[in-house]
């Protein structure tokens, strides 16, 4: 596996596209709920699968419990979505839900919101398309995620991180979209003409 | 124009509502009104319902117990994103209500169903509902889920079961290489060391059996045998404390039922052999115990008789020494003096018979016994002024061994002796009583020398228990008691009131019946 860098560059071009795609998203969210939303400026990393996973275990100690939804395509990867037990019941009393499936289907709904706008509109900028697959509440507990055979086979990931934040109702979320090896390999290129466009 | 052709050749064939009517999921074309615009035929045989009757009819209308809020809100988002929406099985279990049919174990009556709903024209408002059949993936999560519990509930108690062997018993694991591997917490505390002390290092090198080659011999020869051992031996502590240790090698074995090291389960037994050491020395100290009071009171008996040699002999010097010695005087002196010596003798033969153990059971008639028995204190009853009665029917006969018998009597009757020693008392008596009914004999002795402090009588059979002040053993009474549970199959007991103290001694009528 060869470690891969993000030039300054490249870094700034992602950022762009995706704070394109952030500001539509915050929109949709926000209709959805029928609240004012705000999703805080991607921050865009690459790093090791370790440092994800511990990223991801100390989010999980204290969240509700975190979903994932897979996106297909050129440009593919993983979102990872994690709420706090305070914010879940904020959003299941906001939404006026009544049992708990309820409760994790509107979180799964959210996942997918978040995944799909910030995915679909970057993914359109960069001239690919992208499917999805349905999203999932992940119940692997952080040892078993450290386990898992899949998340090794990588050696490092580009993270976007944002937080989801619904001031009047104190609904905040973490969600992490991550590619691996082969769609990084395709993103640097992709970026690079870009780059060559607009020099 | 062949491609034109083509494509125009394809629509007439009306390709994709073939492919719609044959794939294995339903479909279902909604608008953001929840206004039926089309189902497959997937839907139409799943719910029974035909195209033609519910196409423009609401799906709240056909089916009720549809979430209307929310699946308009999925119907919305997927519109204005233009990317699909979910409803999963995990957390909805079903959009449509589908009946299941099938023959085989389902947890669910309704199909649980994963649903994508997929934009399909943005102006018209329209979106088409994908809906697939996750029954037995769902089936298969909850047995996995079921399964999942049951050994994480198997596994939480073995790590109980783990914590409370490595808390309670003393073990220590090694490899075939005789490299230790894992030490329990007991055994680390017992032996003083802290586990990174031991493990990785030979066995042998912390277990020494320098000077016991056979042992260790016999050890290797049973690890090469992989059988299970036994073994006593000594043991010493990080801080030189020595333990004696009995243990156990079992041969340890992997999953898979290979032979992985070996384990040697340990019981300290330090104790126990110290209380072993412990009651053979009481043992033996009983043992110079009696043979010290029987001698004294062979003392006790020898004294009279002595005394009237000596006075003879004194008698017939006076004489000579006056001139007055006649023959006849001889005469009396010289049978005087041999009745005394028979007596010493005799004397001797009663103690000595009655020291010696008895192999055979014999049987005896209690009165005469305790006449016989009460020969060897007599001197010591009368000396002291005390008046021995004893009450016992002719008739109480028991099959016992005699000599020990007489010996368990004799410590207690020896025992109100030295209590009226201690204690002034005018008319000392001791009563010896018996009675019997179909299996056992009774034999009451009572004194009346002061009776027993409560908090002290709980105490009286315990070895080198005394109230006495002085050249007293206190083995008495615990010997009596040995003797009568172990050796005669009886049972003794003791109270007391208004400063009297009764025993109470259970005897079986035929003893080893």
């Amino acid at each position: 596996m060869k470690t891969m860098t993000m030039t300054e560059d490249e870094k700034d071009v992602l950022q762009e596209l995706i704070n394109v795609a952030y500001g539509r998203a915050t929109a949709l969210i926000a209709d959805m709920l029928d609240a004012f939303a705000s999703l805080s400026i991607p921050k865009i990393e690459i790093m090791t699968t370790v440092e994800l996973i511990n990223i991801f275990t100390k989010l999980k100690r204290s969240s509700y419990f975190f979903s994932a939804q897979a996106f297909m395509g050129e440009f593919s990867g993983e979102s990872a979505f994690f709420i706090d037990e305070e914010s879940a019941n904020n959003l299941a009393t906001h939404l006026e839900l009544e049992n708990k499936e309820d409760l994790d289907d509107a979180i799964l709904e959210l996942t997918n919101i978040l995944t799909s706008s910030l995915t679909t509109e970057f993914a359109q900028e960069i001239g690919t398309d992208v499917t999805y697959s349905v999203p999932t509440i992940v119940k692997q507990s952080s040892d078993e995620l450290e386990n898992n055979e899949t998340i090794h086979k990588y050696s490092q990931v580009i993270v976007i991180e944002t937080e989801l934040n619904f001031k009047e109702h104190k609904i905040n979320g973490q969600i992490f979209i991550f590619t691996k090896d082969g769609s990084i390999e395709w993103l640097k290129k992709r970026l690079n003409s870009i780059l060559e466009a607009l020099t | 124009m062949a491609k034109e052709k083509i494509k125009q050749y394809i629509r007439s064939l009306d390709i994709d509502k073939k492919i719609i009517s044959c794939i294995d999921s339903g479909i279902l074309i909604l608008d953001d009104e929840l206004k039926i615009y089309s189902i497959n035929k997937w839907l139409e045989l799943h719910t029974d319902l035909k195209e033609e009757s519910i196409i423009g009819k609401r799906v709240d209308e056909i089916f009720k117990e549809i979430n209307l809020k929310r699946l308009t809100r999925k119907i919305r988002t997927a519109l204005i994103m233009g990317t699909p929406t979910f409803y999963t099985a995990s957390t909805s279990k079903y959009l449509i209500p589908i009946k299941i049919n099938q023959i085989g174990i389902s947890k669910y009556s309704f199909m649980q169903q994963d649903v994508s709903i997929i934009p399909l024209n943005e102006t018209k408002k329209l979106v088409a509902l994908i809906i697939t059949d996750q029954t037995n993936i769902a089936n298969t999560n909850a047995l996995l889920e079921e399964n999942s519990n049951k050994v994480k509930e198997l596994n939480n108690e073995l790590i109980k079961e783990k914590d409370t062997i490595d808390k309670k018993v003393l073990l220590i694991k090694f490899d075939r290489k005789f490299k230790i591997t894992d030490v329990s917490q007991a055994y680390l505390e017992l032996l003083e060391y802290e586990k990174d002390e031991l493990v990785g290092k030979h066995i042998f090198e912390y277990e020494k059996y320098d000077e016991l080659k056979d042992l260790k011999t016999d050890i290797i020869d049973s690890i090469n045998k992989q059988t299970v051992f036994k073994f006593e031996h000594n043991i010493e502590t990080k801080n030189n404390k020595l333990l004696h240790m009995l243990t156990r090698q079992v041969p340890e074995y992997n999953i898979y039922g290979e032979h992985i090291g070996f384990i040697f389960f340990k019981e300290d037994i330090t104790a126990s052999k110290e209380l072993y050491e412990h009651q053979e020395q009481i043992i033996l100290n009983s043992r110079f115990a009696a043979m010290g009071e029987m001698v004294s009171m062979v003392a006790h008996q020898w004294r009279q008789p002595l005394s009237v040699i000596s006075s003879n002999l004194i008698s017939l010097k006076m004489k000579k020494e006056l001139n007055i010695l006649e023959s006849k005087d001889i005469e009396e002196s010289y049978e005087r003096m041999g009745n005394a010596i028979q007596y010493l003798s005799t004397t001797i033969n009663d103690f000595s018979n009655f020291l010696t153990s008895d192999k055979n059971l014999k049987e005896i008639e209690l009165s005469i016994f305790f006449e016989k028995s009460m020969i060897l204190l007599k001197n010591i009853i009368i000396s002291d002024k005390i008046t021995y009665s004893q009450k016992i029917d002719s008739n109480i006969k028991i099959s016992t061994y005699q000599n020990e018998l007489v010996q368990a009597i004799i410590n207690i009757i020896k025992n109100s002796v030295d209590a009226f020693e201690e204690n002034e008392i005018n008319n000392k008596q001791i009563t010896v009583e018996a009675t019997k009914d179909e299996t056992n004999a009774f034999i009451y002795i009572k004194d009346n020398a002061g009776g027993i402090e409560d908090k002290l009588i709980k105490k009286i059979f315990e070895p080198y228990f005394s109230t006495k002040s002085k050249n007293k053993t206190g083995l008495g009474l615990y010997m009596s008691k040995k003797i009568i549970e172990e050796k005669l199959e009886g049972t003794i007991s003791v109270k007391s009131y208004n400063k009297s103290t009764e025993f109470l001694i259970k005897l079986p009528l035929i003893q080893g019946k």
